[in-house]
């Protein structure tokens, strides 16, 4: 089976690419420390997992690569015990398991770390590490914190952990909590750790912090198996890459003896262009332009410091930042979902800092939300319906107050097609898609309202790289078509790759605005830890003047 | 033990329309069960001439009898000689469903725009008095006989319509532009309903006539007429044209609901209040115009009790705003189940009535009947309302496909 080199882009395509260590892995069962054998699992009108195999070899790091809807977070939720395969077999260190419960599955040294933390945020992070398996003293009556602290000190010292047990949780950053989940896990027991998606919500320097983490973790014998969709941290930080496609596992690869475009080609089924192509484009007149605007948060905190910023016609402008450094709250100003405090945004001429939402919606407005179950899309709704949000008393389609139903399904259904959404069934609520399904339907909404700007915050969060390449291209059409786009993205592969200007923000000012290429994502990831350039330290740039 | 909860709440939530009737239909049975052992051992302690011995003591009260009269009184006794289908008991029945479809339309507007309109009462009271006085004021200009009731029914029912509107709309305005909980606001608007009705009456409109406290009554041509040949004539209080009208304006609602810009911007606002002020929907002036349409249905409730049932309005307002609530969540929010819920809630109005004349069973034990009935098949519905909040907000949703992050954690948090 194993074949000598990667490549495979020599156009034999995924199917043949390499196999690597399966003669190591068949050799040596015993070193295994998860093996799931065909396991296939079905649910209602789809099989999410079908006779997938899985081998995890101890103290490795394992990534589990694929797009969304290809069955990975299934597959390890059997693995957790949240699901029971309908067919297969789950092996830890050489011994079949049947799990009822996470429970089972931590009490055989399985720990799982979501995606979105479970952390109680007013506590500190050794009452969170201990949160549910607290020892007891005196015959259980009261928590030993003493032994707590212990434990917890010596998980600390011993992987290297930098964690104050007795910080509250909402002091320390992201990365840090995502280390609590992990002592939290570690504290348990666990052997095996499961990290769904651990990048998504860190800066570039805490996924470095990350990987040296995982590096220490199996340097002790400890195995990681992490969910992905992102290429760049399979190959870079797993001894061995599985990937998913549709449910099917299409092999395991080394990461050395292969390239970024033949996974990537594995991944999707079908070759990849990985860059997005952004060649300069004319300019136009100014579309959206801020001046001074500051916005204060629902707790009267001003997150927003006087921002001006200028958006021209077929042009893209990025920010980039850290979640939560101001630029949810200037994005809803801008859109009419909060109301600046102070100064004003003028949109293609007009004043329309007082205007709402529904106006700037009528005049072209389009906006791709970060939120996109508690806003972009109404979850009991089906598509049909969603397909109308915003657009319910447009002339498009609504006349005399009552909606064009059959109008809007066409459109749904169009959306559906053009941006594949799977599965793709007009009449299912948004609920019931995967996140990066109802975020294609989302982007399909708002680009096919034929706007003049479009405001796209993290616009391919979660989508699988086939839609994402997808999406780009959109996006940079849209740009030919002279539409200004305002893009917000925490992921500096897109953000750097789409955009023409490049603002970093960070606690509510511009750090900095450059041209994406004069910067290296080293400089972008410290700007986007407050660090100013050199030469600039005094006022914030104007993104509108920088040019 | 919480897994086992949430996969209820989950299910629950999820059930179809089949799912749900059948559950409505089991709980209906099992509430009978219940009750008539309930009925059967109050016997026990009440005293009677004849009865059931049994074990040394004497049952007094026979459930099957009940629950015969129960539902079967409601209609008349359709399975006893001499039956017609235009009798007093079914009369009683369908006038009680009317004015609950209406109270029920009221609730159930509200809700679906995710406001707990708890005021159709003092709507309903401030409309009816509203009708009462307008009818009775305009008769004074308005030719008597067949233009008289063209014109004044329908400008009585305007009348409700119009002051039950501006009464709802001011817990509306209140809750959009000073925050104040629809919920306690529309409570004490009811009190004040009462207060303010009573006080109008006495200062201005009270019959002189009459020693009770109501106003003068309109005229016999300004009653809601009962429709000639297979109408329930003669002194029944019930029209089949203002059941007409209730059906009508129960499908207008739910044509409201599933076609209109309005219907969806409502439903959105109910559902999901972040995702419609993304769609430019105006939070506050939604709020403000299912309060007024929710205030307004309450009205014409007030007006269809003042027109069709006493032919004025009397002070003491039976509560038919707060069975409103009741006929609401029964139906799940639904403005065609309303008019099912409503017919239920109209038979056990007319079928403890007949309880009363044929058994010695207490109003009492009646009361505990239909109550057990309504808690039985409400709580599933009940449950489902409170499931679905509860799987929306965590937004756990079986994996149709693989869930990237909307669905990967259902259940993830089981464990902590």
């Amino acid at each position: 089976m194993s074949e000598p080199e990667s490549g495979t882009t020599d156009g034999t395509g995924p199917t043949a690419a390499v196999e690597t260590n399966t003669a190591d892995l068949n050799g040596t069962n015993s070193d295994l420390a998860v093996h799931l054998d065909g396991i296939t699992k079905r649910f209602p009108g789809v099989v999410a997992n079908d006779d997938v195999d899985l081998r995890v070899e101890r103290g490795t790091v394992h990534a589990l690569l694929g797009e969304n809807g290809a069955g990975k977070t299934t597959l390890m939720n059997v693995l957790y015990g949240l699901y029971r395969p309908d067919e297969g077999r789950v092996v830890i260190d050489g011994e079949e398991r049947a799990f009822d419960s996470p429970r089972d599955a931590i009490d055989a040294g399985i720990g799982m770390i979501h995606q979105h933390f479970m952390l109680v945020d007013p506590m500190t992070v050794a009452e969170n590490i201990a949160l549910g398996n607290e020892p007891t003293k005196w015959f259980g009556m009261a928590v030993d914190r003493d032994r707590i602290d212990r434990e917890i000190r010596d998980l600390c010292d011993r992987y290297g952990f930098e964690v104050d047990p007795d910080a509250t949780v909402e002091d320390v950053s992201v990365g840090v909590q995502q280390r609590v989940e992990i002592l939290k896990a570690l504290f348990r027991g666990a052997d095996v750790l499961i990290l769904d998606e651990p990048t998504a919500v860190l800066t570039p320097q805490e996924v470095e912090g990350l990987y040296d983490v995982l590096e220490e973790l199996t340097d002790q014998g400890k195995t990681i198996i992490f969910i992905t969709h992102k290429l760049e941290e399979a190959t870079h930080a797993a001894d061995a890459i599985t990937v998913l496609r549709d449910g099917v596992s299409v092999g395991t690869v080394d990461p050395d003896r292969t390239d970024r475009e033949a996974l990537a080609e594995r991944m999707v089924g079908r070759e990849v262009i990985l860059e997005a192509d952004s060649d300069p484009v004319e300019t136009g007149d100014t579309v959206l332009s801020t001046r001074d605007v500051t916005v204060e948060d629902d707790r009267g905190v001003e997150v927003v410091s006087g921002i001006d910023l200028d958006v021209r016609a077929g042009e893209i402008l990025g920010i980039a930042g850290v979640d939560g450094n101001g630029q949810a709250e200037l994005i809803e100003a801008i859109t009419g979902l909060r109301i600046p405090d102070e100064g004003t945004i003028d949109y293609a001429g007009d004043d329309i800092t007082a205007w709402s939402r529904r106006r700037r919606i009528e005049n072209g407005m389009a906006y791709i939300p970060e939120d996109r179950q508690k806003r972009g899309l109404v979850m009991p709704f089906d598509l049909v319906e969603n397909g109308v949000l915003g657009s319910q008393r447009s002339g498009r389609f609504a006349s005399g107050g009552r909606i064009d139903w059959p109008g809007v399904r066409d459109h749904a259904e169009e959306i559906i097609e053009t941006y594949d959404v799977r599965p793709p069934d007009a009449n299912a609520a948004a609920q019931s898609f995967s996140g990066g399904n109802q975020q294609k339907f989302i982007v399909g909404r708002e680009f096919e309202r034929d706007p003049s700007l479009v405001v796209a915050t993290h616009p391919t969060r979660g989508v699988d790289i086939g839609s994402t390449e997808f999406i780009h291209d959109r996006l940079l059409e849209l740009r030919r078509e002279g539409v200004a786009v305002l893009l917000v993205s925490s992921n500096l592969d897109e953000i750097q790759s789409l955009s023409d200007r490049l603002a970093v923000m960070y606690e509510g000012e511009f750090i900095d605005v450059t041209e994406p290429d004069a910067v290296t994502e080293e400089e972008l990831g410290l700007r986007m830890a407050g660090q100013r350039p050199a030469g600039e330290a005094d006022g914030q740039p104007n993104p509108g003047e920088s040019r | 033990m919480r897994d086992r909860l949430e996969s209820i709440a989950e299910r629950l939530a999820r059930a179809s329309v089949v799912d749900r009737l059948v559950i409505s239909l089991a709980a209906l049975v099992t509430a009978v069960l219940i009750g008539g052992v309930l009925v059967f051992v109050s016997g026990a302690f009440a005293s009677c001439r004849t009865g059931l011995e049994m074990g040394g003591a004497t049952f007094c009260y026979n459930p099957m009898q009940v629950y015969y009269e129960l539902f079967l009184g409601a209609l008349g006794h359709p399975l006893e000689g001499g039956w017609t289908l235009t009798n007093y008991s079914l009369a009683t029945t369908l006038q009680r469903t009317t004015l609950l479809i209406f109270s029920g339309l009221s609730v159930a507007v509200a809700f679906r725009a995710g406001l707990l309109n708890i005021g159709t009462q003092g709507q309903l009271v401030v409309g009816g008095l509203a009708t009462a006085v307008t009818v009775v004021y305009a008769a004074a200009v308005v030719p008597s006989g067949f233009i008289g009731t063209v014109v004044l029914i329908p400008l009585g029912v305007l009348a409700g319509a119009l002051a039950g509107g501006v009464y709802g709309a001011v817990p509306g305005a209140l809750k959009a532009y000073a925050d104040a909980n629809e919920v306690i606001t529309t409570i004490m608007l009811n009190i004040i309903a009462v207060g303010i009705t009573s006080t109008l009456l006495s200062w201005q409109f009270q019959d002189p006539n009459s020693p009770n406290p109501q106003t003068a009554p309109v005229p016999e041509y300004a009653e809601i007429p009962t429709v000639p040949v297979v109408g329930f004539g003669g002194r029944m209080d019930f029209s089949l044209l203002a059941l007409a009208f209730a059906v009508a304006l129960m499908i207008g609602i739910a044509w409201l609901f599933a076609r209109t810009s309005f219907g969806y911007e409502l439903r959105t606002s109910g559902i999901q209040p972040g995702a419609a002020a993304y769609g430019g929907v105006d939070e506050k002036r939604m709020t403000v115009a299912s309060m007024t349409l929710s205030g307004a249905l309450g009205g014409i409730g007030g007006a269809f009790w003042v027109l069709m049932v006493h032919g004025r309005w009397i002070e003491n307002v039976p509560s038919l705003g707060f069975d409103g609530i009741a006929v609401s969540v029964l139906a799940g929010n639904s403005p065609i189940g309303v008019g099912a819920a409503a017919f239920l809630f109209g038979i056990f109005d007319s079928g403890g009535n007949a309880i009363g004349t044929a058994t010695d069973v207490p109003p009492e034990l009646v009361g505990i009947l239909t109550g057990l009935i309504i808690l039985f098949v409400a709580m599933p519905e009940f449950f489902r309302m409170l499931g679905r909040r509860y799987v929306t907000v965590d937004s756990a949703s079986p994996a149709r496909t693989d869930g990237g992050d909307a669905g990967a954690n259902d259940g993830g948090d089981a464990d902590a």
